[in-house]
């Protein structure tokens, strides 16, 4: 054990001193990873923060049906009736124009519209929500009422939340995708450093082997080193990240706002953080195995 | 009680040359052998046979009753800490101090640092580098670089002692100084097998001579 942990502590200090003899080409290798790990942690971000607005907003087809003035109230009645029996009907809810104006009065902040107006513009309404995120029954519906001799106007209100959602899940995919791939290129990079690495130590490696060095002993240093960077990379990621999320947050705020929405990019949490930092170093570690494996089986 | 052993042993390259051609002998625990012959003979791939650096083509090699080519992949690293290689190359690693050099050996088998400090003063006291620890190995002579071969060799302790032509490029004195450092190691027990293409140093030490042609002995 103590002479386990000794060989430890020998090939992490060797590592070190090693990173801090090369400076230059440590800290680009480590800019290297960083970048590879914060562009799929920012896309991921994003996701995340749409995916959260998205979940606030209705995705069930709602679909509002605005009545033209001075219609029958039994009619009405019977509309309703009508509509709330179909099939694939949630919920059907009559919203008559005067609670239709306190609502505007309270989402705009003024108390006396009417006092300006005269006269009560808003028309009845029915709030009609579907199960099921079909299209084809919403657009069914839309057009068949659209013809309804009560019905002055049709509007389907959650087509944009759908969109949202669907490019979110357009979003997810790319993610994995662009993640993968680029998981592939920090394995690749960090074991194409390695290799460089033992081609400049092969003597070493070729003493240490003929005195009697174990695979283990020889892959020990180039194993350590690649951790180490993974480990630096990662964070240096987080902190990429970091700085990303304060220059492009004004932006997003804005366009949050113009949609009527309070939103901005959030670092997160520390499980997150050391998530990607568990990620870069497990990536940069077997590349580092493979390459190592790669020039030690060439012997017996 | 041998230590070595070789049972018809045959050493193909490809290519088809034959460095070692069917081969038989026997070297006793503690004993010192000399290997003679010119260049090309098969002085070299001998002693990496033994070694386990070259894997015979056929026959059998035997060290400490092991066979070499049954080992694994990982018990043979094991089996090379009883072995003290002194490389015809030297094999000393520039990017590192006299001091580092020597203590290689220990740092593989693990030893812990104040055990290691006392046993890479005494070999270098041995061979007579004492004082040029810090050195870089560039600054060193090259009969001075052949001494630290030797003290990376047996810092160790190893059982088994094989040299490569260790006192080739070197006049006479030189080379005596090397051969009674390895008279030195045999006398507390060591086995000693080493290579030279020059016999008159042998003549003087009175041990048993292998004469080596083409890959077979001579008389």
């Amino acid at each position: 054990m103590k002479h386990w942990f000794r060989l430890h502590t020998l090939a992490l200090r060797h590592t070190l001193l090693g990173l801090l003899r090369h400076p230059l080409s440590s800290l680009l290798n480590l800019l290297v990873i960083a970048i590879a790990a914060a562009l799929p942690l920012l896309l991921w971000l994003v996701l995340a923060s749409l995916a959260s607005v998205s979940n606030r907003l209705p995705v069930e087809p709602q679909i509002s049906v605005f009545l033209k003035n001075g219609h029958d109230v039994a009619a009405t009645k019977a509309l309703e009736q009508e509509l709330a029996a179909r099939k694939g009907m949630a919920k059907v809810r009559f919203v008559p124009r005067d609670e239709a104006l306190r609502q505007l009065e309270g989402a705009t902040g003024t108390t006396d519209l009417l006092a300006g107006l005269g006269e009560n513009p808003l028309p009845d309404a029915f709030v009609l929500t579907l199960h099921g995120t079909d299209a084809a029954p919403v657009e069914a519906l839309h057009a068949e009422l659209a013809r309804h001799p009560l019905v002055e106007e049709v509007q389907v209100d959650s087509a944009w939340a759908q969109r949202l959602e669907r490019l979110v899940a357009l979003g997810r995919s790319v993610f994995e995708v662009l993640a993968g791939l680029l998981a592939l290129a920090l394995a690749l990079i960090t074991g194409n450093a390695i290799r460089m690495q033992i081609l400049t130590r092969r003597e070493e490696i070729e003493v240490a082997r003929l005195i009697g060095a174990t695979d283990a002993f020889i892959r020990r240093p180039f194993i350590h080193f690649a951790a180490v960077q993974g480990v630096l990379g990662g964070l240096l990621a987080c902190g990429v990240v970091a700085l990303l999320l304060a220059r492009l947050n004004p932006a997003v705020s804005e366009l949050a706002q113009a949609y009527g929405q309070q939103f901005a990019l959030q670092l997160p949490d520390w499980r997150v953080l050391l998530a990607v930092c568990g990620a870069t170093t497990l990536l940069t570690w077997s590349g580092a195995w493979v390459a190592v494996w790669r020039h030690l089986r060439q012997w017996r | 009680m041998s230590t070595i052993q070789f049972q018809q042993v045959t050493k193909d390259y490809a290519g088809g040359f034959t460095a070692v051609k069917n081969l038989s002998f026997e070297i006793a625990s503690g004993e010192l052998v000399f290997l003679a012959g010119h260049s090309g003979a098969g002085k070299s791939t001998l002693l990496k046979l033994i070694a386990g650096i070259e894997q015979p083509t056929s026959g059998t090699v035997l060290v400490n009753k092991q066979n070499l080519a049954r080992l694994s992949r990982s018990s043979l690293p094991y089996v090379r800490r009883h072995i003290g290689l002194i490389f015809q190359d030297h094999k000393i690693l520039f990017d590192r101090s006299v001091y580092d050099n020597v203590a290689l050996p220990l740092d593989i088998i693990g030893f812990d640092g104040r055990e290691a400090k006392r046993r890479v003063q005494a070999a270098l006291d041995k061979v007579g580098l004492a004082g040029k620890e810090k050195l870089n190995p560039v600054a060193l002579s090259g009969g001075e670089q052949q001494r630290l071969c030797i003290a990376r060799a047996v810092v160790h302790r190893p059982a088994i002692l094989l040299a490569d032509e260790p006192t080739a490029n070197l006049d006479r004195d030189y080379a005596n100084d090397i051969l009674e450092l390895f008279k030195s190691f045999h006398q507390v027990g060591v086995t000693i097998v080493i290579s030279a293409h020059d016999e008159s140093l042998m003549a003087d030490y009175g041990r048993r001579i292998l004469r080596l042609k083409h890959g077979q002995f001579t008389a």
